[in-house]
């Protein structure tokens, strides 16, 4: 079950034999738009693309300042009147009360003490619209989260939430997976985050956090990542016999299609070939798996 | 002559004391519950998926949809969530507004717990009583924002519409007659014989057992844990509001009727705190018509009826839709309670079990 999906071309649907209508281009919800970037958040990425981007600005200024020069040096051979000097642009102020949260340096103890005992298994640590996000290695997953319950100074002891996302677009990895402390002594919150490949089966966390059992079983419906030592990898939303991870980008929103149905008493098979009818006029391939 | 052997039986899909379509499998020896797996995804809809491809404005209407008892509650973690994405912060009129229409939903959330509790367990007449005060709550909802049950109450900034004019007198006269009614039901159950006997020591689970699996909400604080999302991690208005925390050390099932009992108590203050200390002013940020969201993960939790109720967004840079939206819904985390619950205990108790956790399968399955 956990072998991917082959991602269903959405521009030459497979058309099958007779006289029905697969118009894809006319049912919009069957199409996949893959995403193209990788809306990982990070301080390290963040401060990267704003370097990125002022340097991108600077570039431009340069350009327009040179372009200036040449056209005022033509401009004074020819004896025509000087173009008007570049004004630096400015960024565009708007008089909104949203406050963008940028992701900030991570200045919280809690941070702090985790990368001081954990060392280099943390990978990045930030703090990002007031919550505290910590990306470890993916192999040190268990380790990290009985840190976090056992330590005197930290001690989250409950896992509120997991989740994972799909990257289908990222190139070393392919999924995030969260993890939601809280300490409910200390009222605080910490979110730990892993980011693992096709195929990794990351460690399960139910033997630090045994309320993490559903909430794994959900992601491996979900998403296709299998846990190691998990006492039940089973699906928990799905049909035990789905075909597919819903989660996942390159399933489509309406589905793979209709499986085949089995009209058992419809001897003749007008029901069916209604049905075929029916389902082709509105763009669904019941034949598809 | 007497047999041993273990039978194992279905409690559900169908079954009006599951409260929606949940099945448990359970093993029994006798009358005593042996082995107990709930089932679940009967009502999955995929609305995380489908959150996915509408924009935040349209996503919240899927939200009422979850937890279809306490849409507000969902459809405040919702805004909330989103405002937090932005870095939105909406008006305090608005956040007063909000506070006091998501405890009215409490209220109304735990009335209805208690009707059917009520009457899985034999007593009928509570229902009666239940639906009452909770008719008075749905109409101030349809006065608010015409639906009474899938409300969409909140926009994201703030409010769509201040309050209609009556609401106010409305929602007093509510406040006038609702300790008396609590009392009603008191004198119905508390001290009633047969309720005792089926609630008092049914279905206990300890403190660190709820903490272990995560269970949040009334069981959590009916196991002596003083943890309420709304005075650890206050949103809303709830920061500026006068109420307590009540929690209970029994930690069964008796425990946690008079825990929401208290709660609703504790509700009412908090309601009457907004209609006091209601402050002027707009009721909508200004915000643009279009929002694109910044590369950023956000996960907010509210203190739903039914306990931590969390919404995780991923926003994508430019993006007009959340790139991924997950929801702790505190029903799915509690139902895991369950084997642990009632596994030794009777087969009667198991009704009583389901019960008191308060599931909606609507938010189980999502």
């Amino acid at each position: 079950m956990s072998d991917p999906i082959e991602p269903q071309a959405p521009g030459e649907p497979e058309v099958p034999a007779g006289p029905y209508v697969y118009d894809y281009a006319a049912s919009p919800q069957r199409q996949i738009a893959a995403p193209k970037t990788v809306p990982l958040p990070g301080l390290r990425a963040y401060l990267a693309e704003v370097a990125a981007q002022q340097a991108a600005d600077e570039a431009k200024w340069k350009k327009m300042q040179a372009d200036y020069e040449t056209a005022k040096a033509k401009a004074e051979a020819e004896g025509k009147e000087p173009p008007k000097p570049p004004v630096k642009p400015v960024p565009r102020k708007d008089d909104t009360d949203m406050k963008t949260p940028w992701p900030q340096e991570a200045r919280d103890p809690d941070l702090l003490r985790l990368q001081s005992l954990l060392g280099d298994r943390v990978e990045e640590a930030f703090e990002q619209a007031g919550e505290l996000t910590c990306q470890v290695k993916k192999e040190s997953l268990l380790e990290v989260l009985r840190t976090c319950r056992d330590d005197a100074e930290l001690k989250y002891e409950m896992l509120a939430d997991h989740a994972g996302t799909h990257y289908p677009a990222a190139k070393d990895f392919a999924f995030s997976l969260v993890y939601h402390l809280t300490s409910v002594s200390r009222r605080k919150r910490l979110r730990i985050r892993i980011l693992v490949p096709e195929g990794f089966e990351p460690e399960s966390a139910c033997s630090v956090y045994p309320s993490a059992n559903w909430m794994e079983r959900e992601t491996f419906d979900m998403l296709g990542v299998r846990f190691k030592d998990h006492p039940d990898m089973t699906r928990i939303l799905c049909p035990e016999d789905w075909e597919g991870h819903p989660l996942r980008k390159e399933y489509p929103v309406v589905g793979w299609g209709q499986r085949d149905i089995d009209f058992r008493d419809d001897r003749a098979g007008v029901l069916m070939r209604i049905a075929m009818q029916k389902a082709g006029q509105m763009g669904i391939n019941l034949k598809q798996p | 002559m007497f047999k041993s052997e273990e039978l194992e039986i279905n409690l559900g899909p169908q079954h009006p004391s599951t409260h929606g379509v949940l099945r448990v499998k359970l093993r029994l020896d006798g009358e005593v519950v042996v082995a107990c797996t709930p089932v679940i995804g009967y009502l999955h809809r995929g609305v995380e998926k489908i959150c996915e491809n509408k924009t935040f404005f349209q996503g919240q209407v899927w939200t009422d949809r979850m937890d279809y008892v306490a849409a507000i509650s969902n459809n405040l973690g919702w805004v909330e969530g989103v405002e937090k994405l932005f870095g939105i912060e909406a008006p305090r009129r608005a956040r007063y507004i909000r506070t006091m229409l998501t405890e009215m939903n409490r209220i109304a959330s735990h009335l209805l717990w208690l009707a059917t509790h009520a009457l899985d367990i034999g007593a009928m007449t509570v229902f009666l009583y239940a639906f009452r005060e909770r008719e008075l709550l749905l109409d101030l909802f349809e006065a608010f924002c015409g639906a009474r049950l899938t409300t969409t109450a909140f926009r994201i900034g703030g409010l769509r519409e201040d309050l209609p004019p009556g609401f106010i007198k409305q929602a007093r006269a509510f406040q006038e007659v609702f300790p008396d009614r609590l009392e009603e039901y008191e004198t119905l159950l508390s001290e009633n014989r047969i309720w005792k006997k089926r609630t008092v020591g049914v279905a206990r689970i300890n403190a660190e057992d709820c903490i272990a699996l995560g269970v949040t909400g009334p069981v959590l604080r009916a196991a002596g844990v003083p943890y309420d999302i709304r005075k650890a991690f206050p949103s809303a208005a709830y920061a500026e509001m006068d109420f307590e925390i009540p929690t209970r050390p029994e930690a069964d099932t008796y425990a946690r009727y008079l825990v929401r009992l208290a709660e609703m108590r504790q509700s009412h203050r908090i309601i009457q705190q907004c209609l006091d200390g209601l402050p002027e002013g707009p009721v909508m940020a200004k915000i643009p018509k279009i929002l694109k969201s910044e590369v950023n993960e956000v996960y907010h939790a509210i203190e739903a009826p039914k306990g931590e109720l969390g919404y995780y967004f991923v926003g994508e840079k430019g993006g007009l839709n959340p790139y991924r939206m997950h929801v702790r819904a505190p029903s799915f985390v509690n139902l895991q309670a369950l084997p642990k619950m009632i596994e030794g205990r009777l087969l009667a108790d198991v009704i009583a079990a389901i019960g008191t956790l308060d599931v909606v399968l609507g938010e189980i399955d999502r």
